[in-house]
């Protein structure tokens, strides 16, 4: 094995593994906060909103993410060119770059596949327990803050974890719409030194290694909830 | 300390002088129903008038009426599927009454619509009635992610704002006094149904609420259990606390109650002292049910 390269590339590779965290960190924070709603609608309703949240699962999970970066990335990017004076707007820097779009299509799709566990996890809490919230004198948001979702979390975060892994693992189709990622990097490096298994093992190792940090990092989190429960 | 007396001087007076005026002339109002409960007057801390509640085509409730003063304790007594769970329920509307009149310390709960569409039509009221109605459950109903403290901090500190510090001097106190200020810091699941429901019970109690309400508080529980929580809603009842109590426990009805209503099929069917109604019933059904499995 020839590693002769590595120290040329090896700024790029630091460039590309913080986008990658970037793209994650985005997708799971802004994919959560659509999820919450979108579980919490299908089982409170209204009704029209519990058809729309799930619509939106079944489309999301129905359909292979790649299709859905490409939809938003060379069907809803190439709209906002065409539009007149964006190209002047403050939102323009923004729009001609590939990253958001990556964003966009990443946070739809934990938002989709979330939002479905969230549905579970928040029907999975005894209703007592929410009775009781709202016969302290509890406001409807107070019962969700306090009690519904902090105990809809908790019965939830190994599921979570290993979904976030999961979407860690997808961020490589960014590359795809020139989001040079990670992946991305490792792909600039085969074509421009014709090696074929060196950037791809250190490819691996490098999401070997997100994956082992993420792990521990929702491991502590874990443990820092106290053990309600006897095991 | 601030246990005992605290609970009857701080929160309630002030507001039920203020309300006082207000419950006289909303009793003027109710000069032409037909049937009252015994015992009206101002001094009636929760007063439930003709309450009906239907499940779709079943009638659970067919007007019921019932009136409690401070330092009463009303048991409400009955087979299984007489309503009278039912009948709790709808006092801080965890069930929605299908019609009649709740009324807490003189101040009337407002709805809004009727029959099955009916609901509060002031959200804000029912969230602080609430607050005042301390509810027990059948099945605890503890906070799983919260330590037995923090179960009895949440309402305090949430629902009626009173600072951390002074929330858990409270807690502590309460704690204390149902014999669980040593498992203050554990959670719910390592405790047994006898100090769950302990907690619970201190958790109702934090609140300082004007009547508690009981729901088959030791139902849920292993027989040599019973004992510990019956003890701790004794000591409620000796401290003057109102109290309406849907029991299967009959001989602690027939020791604690100042009232004893029998429901049967949603109407109620006996009622008066315990003394009483135990030893005279006037209906046949009643004395039937005190003397089979009871």
């Amino acid at each position: 094995m020839d590693w002769s390269w590595l120290p040329e590339y090896l700024p790029r590779f630091g460039e590309g593994l913080w986008l990658t965290i970037q793209l994650l960190f985005w997708s799971i924070l802004i994919g959560m906060s659509l999820a919450i709603p979108i579980g919490l609608v299908q089982v409170t309703g209204p009704r029209p909103l519990a058809w729309l949240a799930r619509g939106f699962t079944t489309v999301i999970r129905g359909t292979p993410l790649l299709i859905q970066l490409w939809l938003i990335y060379y069907g809803v990017g190439s709209l906002f060119p065409s539009m007149p004076g964006i190209r002047d707007s403050f939102l323009w820097p923004y729009l001609r770059e590939a990253f958001p779009y990556a964003v966009l299509a990443f946070s739809l799709s934990v938002a989709g596949y979330e939002g479905e566990i969230m549905r579970g996890a928040f029907r999975g809490v005894p209703k007592g327990e929410l009775e009781a919230a709202r016969a302290v004198g509890m406001t409807p948001f107070q019962v969700l803050r306090r009690v519904w979702l902090p105990r809809a979390l908790q019965n939830t975060f190994p599921t979570l974890t290993g979904e976030f892994i999961l979407t860690l693992k997808a961020t490589p189709l960014a590359a795809t719409i020139t989001v040079f990622e990670v992946y991305g990097i490792g792909s600039i490096v085969r074509q421009e030194t014709y090696k074929i298994y060196e950037p791809l093992l250190f490819v691996a190792a490098i999401y070997l290694c997100l994956t082992g940090v993420l792990v521990l990092g929702f491991r502590y989190l874990e443990n820092r909830i106290p053990k309600q429960t006897r095991s | 300390m601030r246990s005992k007396g605290y609970a009857l001087s701080s929160y309630c007076c002030p507001v039920r002088i203020l309300l006082h005026s207000e419950a006289l002339a909303s009793l003027t109002a109710y000069g032409n129903m037909t049937e009252k409960p015994h015992s009206n007057g101002p001094s009636a801390t929760l007063e439930v008038q003709d309450l009906h509640k239907s499940f779709g085509e079943l009638e659970v409730l067919k007007g019921v009426s019932m009136t409690a003063r401070e330092g009463d304790v009303v048991s409400i007594i009955g087979s299984s599927g007489s309503g009278k769970s039912t009948f709790l329920r709808c006092i801080n509307l965890l069930e929605m009454p299908t019609s009649g009149s709740i009324r807490l310390s003189g101040e009337e709960l407002k709805f809004k619509g009727s029959g099955a569409k009916r609901m509060a039509a002031d959200k804000k009221q029912v969230t602080r009635l609430r607050s005042q109605l301390g509810m027990v459950f059948q099945s605890f109903n503890l906070w799983q992610h919260m330590s037995v403290l923090q179960n009895v901090m949440e309402g305090q500190v949430q629902v009626l704002g009173v600072p951390k510090a002074e929330a858990r001097e409270r807690a502590e106190s309460i704690l204390q006094r149902v014999g669980l200020y040593e498992k203050r810091d554990q959670y719910p699941a390592f405790l047994s149904g006898g100090q769950q429901q302990r907690a619970a019970i201190a958790r109702a109690v934090a609140m300082e609420p004007k009547v508690m309400l009981f729901d088959e508080p030791t139902s849920a529980l292993d027989p040599e259990l019973v004992g510990e929580v019956l003890k701790v809603i004794r000591g409620l009842a000796e401290e003057g606390r109102t109290m309406i109590l849907v029991t299967h426990e009959m001989k602690f009805a027939r020791d604690v109650s100042s009232e004893v209503v029998y429901l049967h099929e949603g109407r109620v069917e006996e009622r008066g002292a315990p003394g009483d109604v135990f030893n005279n019933p006037s209906s046949e059904r009643f004395a039937a049910f005190i003397q089979t499995d009871h």
